[in-house]
């Protein structure tokens, strides 16, 4: 079999995808704080201050990789939200519904830093324009995700709803990503597309270490996640009763 | 106007979720295990 077909083969078996992403896990952490660590101080005491902003343009360093990681994960939700509804792989289901949390918790650091740097720059911390409430609205697709699917007493049930949940949420991230090219909004438009960034390389390292450096916490956190939720949905199988009867000894 | 105060509020806010969001699943899994293996204790008793 193909190495790479063999693989996702392989992670849909939850005891070995509780073995291998234990062993993941400390790298991603390692990584995450490294790229943390050295964004931080190229962000915070390397790069210049921004000619028109000052230096409040430094929440950006935390504000803009905390947006892209909020879109990103719920889009994430539904690709694997599409994949366990048709291919019924409960590993996707466990992952859609870890995600979720994380994504939140994003969310919420997109929203607070967007609202503490618009106080200086723009003179309020929220305007009802369509950026922020797109971005507001995804926050409670983010908690109704994970009200839905506990609102149900079995798992797999649970999971269908959350994964239909998500899916249909996602029109919202179009509306996110274009609110500032189809209305007039008080939030500045991309600065990094697919043809490049306007901005100095100064800026722009420190934002890219910072966005990786999410990305590992993501993968790190997301993958603990769902290690507790396997655990919890198959503390009957033989391979949970192996594991506790190996730590116990 | 300062924008210290922003800046720092900012980082702050961050990495308490950020901290929180990592350290529930492993208060979660300490508990849950906690549980499992008084659940195994108790069945290998039984039998």
């Amino acid at each position: 079999m193909n190495p790479i077909y063999l693989f996702f083969h392989k992670t849909g078996s939850p005891p070995w995808f509780y073995n291998f992403s234990g062993k993941l896990i400390p790298w991603l952490w390692a990584g995450f704080f490294l790229l943390t660590g050295y964004g931080l101080y190229l962000g915070l005491l390397v790069a210049p201050a921004d000619y028109q902003q000052g230096e409040s343009v430094r929440i950006m360093y935390v504000h803009v990789p905390a947006a892209w990681m909020s879109m990103m994960i719920y889009g994430l939700m539904a690709i694997w939200g599409f994949i366990a509804l048709v291919w019924r792989i409960r590993i996707m289901e466990v992952l859609i519904i870890s995600s979720a949390p994380i994504g939140a918790a994003f969310t919420i650091i997109a929203l607070v830093t967007g609202s503490l740097w618009g106080r200086p720059t723009w003179g309020t911390y929220w305007v009802w324009d369509a950026r922020l409430t797109s971005e507001l609205v995804l926050l409670f697709l983010y908690f109704g995700v994970i009200a839905l699917y506990n609102s149900y007493d079995e798992p797999r049930k649970a999971a269908r709803a959350a994964s239909l949940m998500s899916i249909v949420g996602a029109v919202n991230l179009p509306i996110i990503h274009f609110s500032v090219v189809w209305w007039n909004t008080l939030h500045q438009g991309s600065s990094i597309g697919t043809s490049g960034s306007s901005i100095h390389p100064s800026m722009l390292w420190p934002l890219l270490y910072m966005a990786i450096a999410f990305k590992l916490y993501y993968g790190a956190n997301l993958l603990s996640r769902a290690r507790v939720r396997l655990l919890k949905q198959d503390h009957r199988k033989r391979w949970v009763k192996d594991l506790l009867s190996k730590e116990t000894s | 106007m300062s924008h210290t105060p922003f800046i720092l509020a900012s980082y702050l806010i961050s990495a308490a979720v950020l901290l929180w969001a990592a350290l529930s699943p492993v208060i979660n899994k300490r508990g849950l295990l906690k549980q499992l293996k008084l659940r195994q204790a108790r069945m290998e008793k039984t039998q």
